[in-house]
């Protein structure tokens, strides 16, 4: 349970590392919005991500959706394999629907929106290490002691 | 033939990647043989779809019938128009955006979409397009082998051309020859008539080589580097210190700055080949900046595009006037010039429908 809530946090560190790649891509480079999904997901750095970001591409270019209703159908099928809360996704779900809609200036401040809305739950993800993690291992400590105690 | 054939997969191409699924249907549904004389298809929010055939205007039916009435064609809707426009911006109108201001997007293929809606301002630059109301396919045909005649006209040596400025009146084809002229040139002629040479495509409005993510969509020929949608004037410059370019072609000359960066080739030893909208060469020689381009010293060979009755007509000559040209002159024309008949009248259509403006363009040359 522990680890648990480790990993979700990784998770979440790691999604603002790739929106950081994602805003260079988008407001530096101008690189079409699939392809740019492709690029990130394609980088080693994008570790539990680089799936899912490289399938919003491929979607994208196949089936000629905006990258929001990528998102949704990826997120959708993929969750499992991410380490995250209902809660995350509830904030996570509308990620990619204004991406792509306006000009290089406005997509910052999208990007720029995502980040603060990622980091505030990574921030809850840390806290709840410090609090349910620190539980959750006194619990354990706990039960161990209690089995002992029953063998003695 | 071929291009028929290419032009109908690019259709085909288009019609899977952009288009809604009426608008779509409706285009399928035209019969082929009209088909392969469609030039432009025009999507406008709230009016009947229309096509522009051979430099017809008909308006297209559910069904893809083509009507001369608008009463019974495909109304299109603004939510196709806006759907459409961010499947030609593939989803990313930031990637676009220059584009977009500039009032069109370059398509794979090198096809053209031309767009119009509320231009939004930053002081007096235009910072965007809104509310888009209209757009425009334009399909790209290139006429390989339109320029062949001209080109023997423009050759120094084995390995050297003059410089060249072609002139003509807007939508005379100049574009289309200067493509077909820097395939040639970077090619080369059979025989060892021609060797081809290094040349720069400056590529300031992305029409000659039409790049779409930095690919060139019509053939250049296999020497050519193309530097796209940069100033002429930065772009000659560009090219001259990384590229050692033999060759160095520009399309539509008009700033000063044009002539100063030509000025500035010639001193590198390098040939130019640019063209220009003028009505002939005095009028050309009038214009303030460039005109001293065409003095003593200057172009060497002019080449005079025009038309006149839906007829196309193309004549060399040298900067003082003197007819440069071992081409037929059995059909000279009242006003003292004479068509070129000599690339065939297929290309000669094609490359007049390709200029879009073929049945607009009635201007007098003299």
């Amino acid at each position: 349970m522990s680890s648990r809530l480790a990993e979700r946090q990784r998770a979440l560190a790691k999604l603002i590392e790739i929106l950081l790649n994602l805003r260079n891509q988008i407001c530096g480079l101008g690189i079409p919005l699939f392809l740019a999904f492709e690029n990130v997901g394609k980088e080693p750095i994008s570790g539990v991500w680089s799936d899912i970001f490289t399938e919003c591409g491929v979607i994208m270019q196949q089936q000629h959706i905006d990258a929001g209703e990528a998102w949704k159908m990826v997120t959708r099928k993929n969750r499992d394999s991410i380490p995250l809360e209902e809660s995350d996704w509830q904030v996570l779900s509308d990620f990619g629907e204004m991406l792509g809609k306006s000009d290089r200036e406005n997509q910052e401040s999208v990007l720029d929106l995502e980040k603060e809305n990622l980091e505030m739950l990574e921030r809850r993800a840390a806290e709840a290490i410090k609090t349910k993690g620190r539980l959750y291992r006194n619990l354990g400590i706990l039960s161990g002691a209690a089995v002992v105690i029953l063998f003695l | 033939m071929g291009q028929q054939n290419n032009r109908i997969e690019g259709l085909d191409m288009l019609l899977s990647t952009y288009f809604p699924d009426r608008i779509r249907k409706a285009v399928k549904g035209i019969r082929s043989d009209y088909t392969k004389y469609l030039e432009e298809i025009r999507i406008r929010s709230g009016l009947p779809l229309m096509g522009v055939f051979s430099g017809c205007d008909y308006f297209i039916s559910q069904e893809g019938v083509l009507l001369h009435s608008h009463e019974s064609a495909l109304n299109i809707t603004a939510k196709e128009v806006n759907s459409l426009f961010l499947l030609l911006c593939e989803q990313s109108i930031y990637a676009y955006q220059d584009e977009i201001i500039r009032g069109f997007i370059t398509l794979k293929g090198g096809h053209r979409a031309g767009i119009c809606g509320t231009v939004v301002y930053e002081g007096n630059r235009i910072k965007a397009i809104k509310d888009i109301s209209s757009i425009n396919i334009r399909f790209s045909r290139q006429v390989e082998g339109c320029a062949q005649d001209i080109f023997q006209q423009l050759i120094r040596n084995r390995q050297d051309i003059y410089n060249t400025l072609i002139l003509s009146p807007p939508g005379c084809g100049k574009t289309t020859i200067l493509r077909d002229l820097c395939r040639l040139i970077s090619q080369g002629l059979d025989n060892n008539r021609f060797k081809g040479l290094r040349t720069a495509v400056i590529d300031e409005r992305s029409e000659l080589a039409a790049s779409f993510r930095g690919v060139p969509q019509n053939d250049l020929g296999p020497r050519t580097d193309v530097l796209d949608g940069c100033r002429k004037s930065q772009g000659i410059e560009i090219m001259l210190r990384g590229m050692a370019p033999q060759v160095i072609i520009v399309d539509e000359l008009g700033a000063k700055e044009d002539a100063d960066a030509i000025q500035m080739a010639w001193n590198a030893g390098v040939r130019i080949i640019a063209t220009a909208h003028a009505f002939g060469l005095e009028d050309f020689k009038r214009r303030l900046g460039v005109g001293q381009l065409a003095a003593k010293d200057g172009f060497e060979r002019i080449v005079l595009l025009g038309m006149e009755n839906g007829k196309r007509w193309t004549r060399v000559i040298s900067v003082n006037g003197d007819e440069h040209s071992g081409m037929a002159k059995d059909y000279w024309m009242s006003d003292g010039f004479f068509r070129m008949r000599s690339y065939g009248n297929e290309n000669v259509i094609q490359a007049c429908r390709e200029t879009a403006c073929a049945g607009k363009t009635h201007r007098n040359p003299t």
